[in-house]
């Protein structure tokens, strides 16, 4: 799962204003042994198949 | 971290700000490793010279550059398209093959088609891990046009290749999806509108016949198989209809779906090629249609060219595509076989003859890997050209297409058709992962096989 945001920090709120806290970095990479995929942009995202 | 990446740091060039055009969030990438975080925008300055994040980048920074490398310039090739005809029965604008071969080509032989399979199964065991198999994908011009030396083909190969059939559909009867769906071939087919009329703008017969009816009835047919797409190719023809597209294509179960760029290596297809902008808005529209069906329905409409773009972003290894890298999978991660036996990077550069690798039959895959035909697509980097040399997101996208940057921009070293709208997709993946909504634009399960190396949120 990618992660979400939580809160939204533009959200209005009804408090006066002040100094909110930035919001938090997001950051994520995945990785796998990529031998052995890929095709061109014109067929067949076969997700079976690629496996 | 290493000293590279310190002395970079030091001196404030590590990190590219992005503005995303999220209302919290910019992006900072590195380019180099093909890294990116999302950073408050309000101080995204300071955040590039956070040393939480430099400390936790630094120490991964040399395995991503590693990683990316490898899949850049360390992959072997995988999958062959195969072009058993020149011929097809439809004139489409902006095919990339010459009207004169597809109107009056020949057919590969049957027994040619044997031959060729026997020799791509010989290389593919020679560069491929054991226990994979190569996939192998019916392309050109329209294979149904030979249908009995592809079916033989498929019979005779089917413990050698993963076979695909990319068809424009109106050759698909009864006989043909039985035989293809009973060998669990992978079909992929073809429709540019949500109806008639939109369709045949760009897709006729030879004679002026409309083939939509046609597809549809395919498309029927192919309800609730396991391995099926459609491709729509976005022109300035159905570029107002691409949200009642993916409204069709979802009615119709359609699983995944590609709205694919047109490709404007030909002239012909030039005449109908959108604008960046005008691309851009209709495609995210038909994105953000997509999404709403599948909060209303629970059921997915994959589309996948957005998925490829995405999955680059969020884990370059896993991507399934190989257009949007640099350089692409032509020649590289696949190649093409033309009907007269010769071996190009791509189907896409068939209709250039200064890309002829030479014969498969006599001299074979390796000589054309190697050869100076195939060498300048195979070597086509961005890191070495501009505009894209100094892009923050050059490993995101690729500059697609080298044989449409060759022919109508000029050269290897220019950009492809549609920079501007590869750059509003990164935008936009990233606004999704900024937003958790990613997983909604990807199949379940996308990421099965890999492994979280870097996470801060």
């Amino acid at each position: 799962m990618t992660p979400k945001l939580q809160p939204n920090p533009q959200t209005p709120t009804a408090t006066p204003a002040k100094a909110q806290a930035a919001a938090p970095t997001i950051a994520v990479r995945k990785s796998c042994n990529p031998d052995g995929i890929g095709l061109s942009h014109y067929v067949l995202m076969d997700r079976k198949a690629a496996k | 971290m290493s000293l590279a990446i310190a002395e970079r740091a030091a001196s404030g060039t590590l990190f590219q700000t992005l503005d995303i055009g999220h209302p919290v969030y910019a992006a900072l990438t590195d380019p180099q490793t093909a890294f990116w975080a999302l950073v408050d925008k309000s101080c995204a300055a300071e955040a590039a010279r956070d040393p939480a994040l430099l400390a936790s980048y630094g120490a991964k920074a040399g395995a991503f550059a590693d990683e990316l490398h490898a899949l850049r310039f360390g992959l072997k090739p995988s999958g062959v398209y195969l072009n058993p005809t020149e011929r097809c029965n439809l004139n489409c604008t902006y095919c990339y093959l010459p009207d004169q071969q597809r109107s009056g080509g020949s057919h590969m032989s049957a027994e040619t088609l044997l031959a060729s399979l026997a020799s791509l199964r010989d290389y593919f065991r020679s560069v491929m891990p054991e226990g994979r198999k190569p996939r192998a994908i019916f392309h050109g011009a329209e294979p149904l046009m030979n249908a009995p030396a592809v079916f033989a083909a498929i019979d005779a190969f089917a413990d050698d290749f993963v076979f695909g059939l990319q068809t424009n559909g109106t050759l698909l009867d009864d006989a043909a999806l039985d035989f293809l769906t009973s060998r669990n071939v992978s079909i992929g087919l073809s429709l540019d509108g949500p109806v008639a009329e939109i369709t045949d703008a760009t897709r006729q017969t030879w004679g002026g016949k409309s083939v939509h009816g046609k597809v549809l009835r395919a498309i029927e047919k192919l309800r609730g198989y396991g391995s099926w797409s459609v491709i729509t190719t976005c022109t300035t023809e159905n570029l107002p209809y691409l949200t009642r597209m993916v409204e069709l294509f979802h009615a119709a179960e359609v699983p995944t779906c590609m709205l694919n760029t047109l490709r404007c290596t030909l002239p012909g297809a030039r005449g109908v090629k959108p604008a960046d902008e005008a691309m851009a808005e209709a495609f995210f529209a038909a994105l953000d249609r997509t999404h709403a069906l599948y909060q209303a329905t629970g059921r997915k409409l994959m589309v996948a060219n957005f998925a490829n773009i995405l999955i680059g972003i969020l884990a370059p290894t896993a991507r399934r595509l190989m257009c949007d890298i640099s350089p692409c999978g032509g020649g590289r991660a696949f190649f093409a076989l033309a009907a007269d036996g010769s071996l190009y990077p791509c189907s896409e550069f068939i209709g250039l003859p200064r890309f002829n690798g030479g014969k498969l039959l006599e001299e074979g895959v390796a000589v054309a890997l190697a050869s100076e035909a195939f060498r300048p697509v195979i070597e086509r980097d961005v890191d070495r050209f501009s505009p894209c040399g100094d892009c923050a997101i050059r490993h995101f996208c690729g500059s697609p297409c080298p044989a449409e940057a060759f022919e109508m921009n000029g050269g290897m070293d220019k950009i492809g058709a549609f920079c501007a709208f590869y750059k509003e997709q990164v935008n936009y993946a990233l606004r999704l992962i900024a937003d958790g909504k990613a997983d909604d634009y990807l199949w379940d399960g996308w990421d099965e096989g890999t492994e979280t190396v870097f996470a801060l949120a």
